[in-house]
């Protein structure tokens, strides 16, 4: 049996509960990652995806339900657990790279580490075995305005990886760049996919979708629908996730 | 329509605002009181002590006036930051940008006509505290003054009118050349570059051989003479200004090459540290040097407090000369500790317009006088009179001796004679009680009480008429005391300034590292460790000028010491008024960590 790495039981989220009109941005989501799984999340503009990850990557608490991540039950906790849970168990790669550009590209990878009080010993290899993965080894003196977009989204790829997490956030990680690097950068997802890392990822981009292997879609705080690659070949899929975009939508 | 939007986004962020406002407030309120007091003739005219504190607020006002021109620029700067994305999204809703300038050139000026205003009768309020403090340190009654001053009301606002619409201009002027992207994206962009490793090294050598050849001039003062002030003041300016840029930045990359760039949030720290500084470059040296220059108005105005009894020792013996004291006044002397006392017979005669003493008494038990050996150093010699010393009434027993008479006596000629001869004339005796008190501070409550009382016996009420070197002790506590508390009060101004200064400079950045933290708190950072990351950051950027500040004063005093005019305990006040200045630095580091951390600082309390 395949460990689940992410699940949630009937997930709620209202904003402004208390107030003359509060909106419900989450009505009841249960959802399942397996380990090793590359998991798509689609949905327009105010679906609900934004708070789903927010929730997800402990960044927010859902008002009720439950939240399950590598076996632990990250529902109830507090701010400090929070927080190392996220520098231990969970990577993040955001649209607009968010490198910090007083670091070099090393030390900027080396940070989730150094957070969680990491032996200088043991950094080194660490940000050495990422920066291979995604063979970015000759940048990692240079700092993020010396790099092209698509050499800091591979950066800040090796910084979700660093600390080895049960499973990599992606918010619209190809969103600030052109085709070919995007392509590339969803490449290097597959690969690291293939290699056992589990990936959710938050787009509403068809073709960045169509490198997942099961595709979840989110509208009104409900998943709606749900589809799977299979053996269907990128391209195929590709067009699939276009048609269910046309209906469902509407 | 937009000038009903723009009140509304003010609004929004009083809180901001409300340091701003309390920062100019304070600087006109400064200001004016300066104003009012230094060109008031009321005040100054009427006494020669007032006279020389006018000259000292006048240069005051100056330097004043010199710094708010720096503050009002960083506090608009500030002002700018936080209004930046506000004129970008109304250029973008189709605004004019002749619209927008006009609004933001309206908005500065309306900002510092406010603050003016307000910082002017607090103004007021200051004047009547400092007035009334500096006719008690001078013994001068201010019958006339009143804290409300027109003209100085009008310097004041003419000068901050100026100041804010200048700077309205310059505020409407840049962003006029800005596009709206670039406003809206203003807190987006960096301009962080790695600086080159030769240029450091260069820099950071001559830094130091700047600092030390200044600090050299000002210890070899009595070689160089003026030289040592102008040297010191270039070298060590620009000296300062290439430690910041290179000195600092290689110290903390040192530390970045070693295994603590790997704790924690350390590496992101020291890189911020590093960046901030070297942008900060300016900011910082002025901070330094003005630091100094604060510190050291306080350190030199405490320290000629402080050399007041020596002065006064030099010259004269004793402290006060009592004629016929009464029980009371024996009652008093007997009070003062560590203290000698002689008595002698005193007979005047108007007809021969002579003072006689008996020749037995002043040989039994001679007097003793002080004279100055080195006036520059204040060294003083202690001589026993000899008799053949009366019959000159320029030796120092004469004077001495003459100075602690009654006001009626010392219009006459001190002859000293034989016992026989003194019993034949026919006057009536005076007994003359000399008293010295050895430690004039301990006694001054006995002594201005003894004063008063042989004032009143005189028929006067100038206890100044007393004679002794207690007298000249008061008049120079005035003089002194109010260059200490306006060297105090100069210096305060200063660094609250300065340190607003700093603040809103540092401020500014906020908006710009808000990203940052957010990222930091996404990838699993305590807020507990942002915290102390910032705390980090903001005590290097306040240390940093602090330390260098007080490294300037601890050489710049040799240069006072050196020439002779601080003797001894300089050092002494220079720990305490640094004790007492890094207390109020502190309360500014203090609100700039809170206000900093509150604006970048992701929220963590989760509405569930």
């Amino acid at each position: 049996m395949t460990t689940k790495i992410v699940q949630t039981k009937d997930l709620h989220k209202t904003y402004d509960k208390n107030s003359a009109r509060p909106y419900e941005a989450l009505k009841g989501i249960n959802l399942s990652v397996d380990q090793g799984e590359f998991v798509g999340i689609m949905g327009a503009s105010g679906s609900g995806k934004t708070t789903l990850l927010n929730i997800l990557a402990t960044l927010d608490q859902p008002t009720s339900g439950s939240v399950e991540i590598d076996g632990q039950d990250v529902t109830n906790f507090s701010s400090n657990q929070m927080a190392d849970f996220r520098s231990k168990k969970l990577g993040f790669i955001f649209q607009d790279f968010n490198l910090l550009e007083t670091l070099t590209a090393k030390e900027n990878i080396a940070l989730p580490l150094s957070l969680q009080n990491t032996k200088a010993a043991l950094i080194e290899p660490a940000v050495k075995t990422a920066a291979t993965k995604l063979a970015i080894e000759d940048l990692l003196d240079k700092y993020p305005n010396q790099l092209s977009g698509g050499q800091k989204q591979r950066v800040a790829a090796a910084r979700a990886l660093v600390s080895n997490p049960s499973i990599i956030f992606g918010d619209e990680p190809t969103g600030a760049l052109d085709s070919t690097n995007a392509r590339e950068l969803l490449d290097t997802l597959s690969g690291i996919n293939n290699q056992g890392v589990s990936i959710l990822l938050v787009t509403h981009d068809p073709f960045s979708a169509s490198f997942c292997k099961r595709i979840l879609f989110i509208k009104d705080g409900q998943i709606g629908d749900e589809i799977e690659s299979g053996d269907k070949g990128r391209n195929n899929f590709y067009q699939e996730i276009l048609e269910k975009l046309g209906t469902f939508e509407q | 329509m937009l000038g009903k939007i723009s009140p509304s986004g003010i609004k929004a962020r009083w809180k901001d605002y409300l340091v701003l406002f309390s920062g100019m407030i304070i600087t006109t309120a400064i200001f004016y009181m300066f104003e009012a007091i230094s060109t008031n003739d009321q005040f100054t005219t009427n006494s020669p002590v007032g006279e020389s504190a006018k000259f000292v607020f006048i240069f005051g006002s100056v330097l004043l006036a010199i710094i708010t021109l720096v503050y009002v620029f960083y506090a608009n700067n500030f002002l700018m930051s936080m209004r930046k994305h506000d004129y970008g999204l109304f250029m973008m809703l189709g605004a004019k940008s002749r619209v927008i300038s006009r609004l933001i050139a309206m908005e500065t000026v309306v900002i510092g006509l406010i603050s003016t205003i307000i910082g002017l009768i607090v103004g007021v309020g200051f004047t009547k505290i400092l007035s009334r403090f500096l006719a008690s340190q001078i013994h001068m009654p201010l019958t006339h003054f009143s804290a409300f001053y027109m003209p100085a009301m009008w310097t004041t606002v003419i000068m901050f009118l100026v100041l804010f619409i200048i700077a309205g201009f310059l505020n409407a002027r840049t962003f006029v050349k800005t596009s709206a992207l670039r406003l809206l994206r203003s807190s987006q962009q960096s301009d962080w570059k790695q600086p080159k490793a030769v240029s450091l090294w260069v820099q950071a050598i001559l830094g130091i051989l700047l600092l030390a050849g200044g600090y050299y001039a000002m210890y070899d003062i009595k070689q160089l003479k003026l030289m040592a002030v102008a040297i010191g003041l270039v070298t060590i300016v620009l000296g300062t200004y290439f430690v910041f840029n290179s000195f600092f930045v290689m110290l903390l990359q040192v530390i970045q090459r070693s295994k603590m760039n790997t704790k924690g949030l350390n590496s992101f720290t020291l890189a911020q540290l590093k960046f901030r500084i070297r942008d900060y470059t300016k900011i910082l040296s002025v901070v330094s040097l003005l630091f100094a220059l604060a510190l050291g108005a306080i350190t030199v105005g405490t320290g000629f407090q402080n050399m007041v009894p020596k002065l006064a020792q030099g010259n004269g013996y004793y402290s006060v000369g009592i004629t016929n004291p009464s029980s009371k006044m024996n009652a008093l002397v007997d009070q003062i500790k560590d203290k000698s006392t002689i008595t002698y017979q005193q007979k005047i005669d108007p007809q021969t317009k002579s003072v006689y003493y008996r020749i037995d008494q002043l040989q039994k038990q001679p007097i003793k006088y002080s004279e100055f050996v080195d006036k520059a150093t204040l060294k003083a010699k202690i001589s026993t009179a000899q008799v053949a010393q009366y019959r000159h009434n320029d030796s120092g027993a004469y004077q001495e001796l003459w100075g602690l008479q009654a006001p009626d006596a010392k219009a006459f000629k001190i002859k000293v004679v034989s016992a026989n001869s003194f019993n034949r004339i026919t006057a009536k005796t005076n007994q003359l009680l000399m008293v010295r008190a050895n430690n004039m501070d301990a006694a001054t409550t006995t002594l201005t009480k003894i004063t008063n009382l042989q004032a009143k016996q005189y028929g006067t009420k100038n206890n100044q008429l007393v004679g002794g070197s207690f007298a000249t002790y008061q008049l120079l506590k005035g003089v002194f005391g109010s260059l200490e508390f306006m060297g105090i009060f100069l210096g305060i101004a200063f660094l609250a300034m300065l340190a607003s200064c700093l603040m809103f400079k540092i401020l500014s950045g906020a908006a710009s590292d808000k990203i940052r933290f957010d990222m930091l708190n996404k990838i699993g950072t305590r807020r507990s460790v942002l915290k102390r990351s910032i705390w980090v950051q903001i005590l290097g950027l306040f240390t940093l000028p602090g330390i260098l500040g007080i490294i300037d004063v601890a050489f710049g005093l040799q240069m006072f010491s050196r020439s002779g005019l601080l003797i001894g305990g300089a050092y002494q006040t220079f720990a305490i008024t640094t004790g007492g200045f890094l207390i109020l630095y502190l309360i500014y580091f203090a609100v700039t960590v809170l206000i900093y951390s509150r604006i970048v600082v992701p929220k963590t309390k989760v509405e569930k």
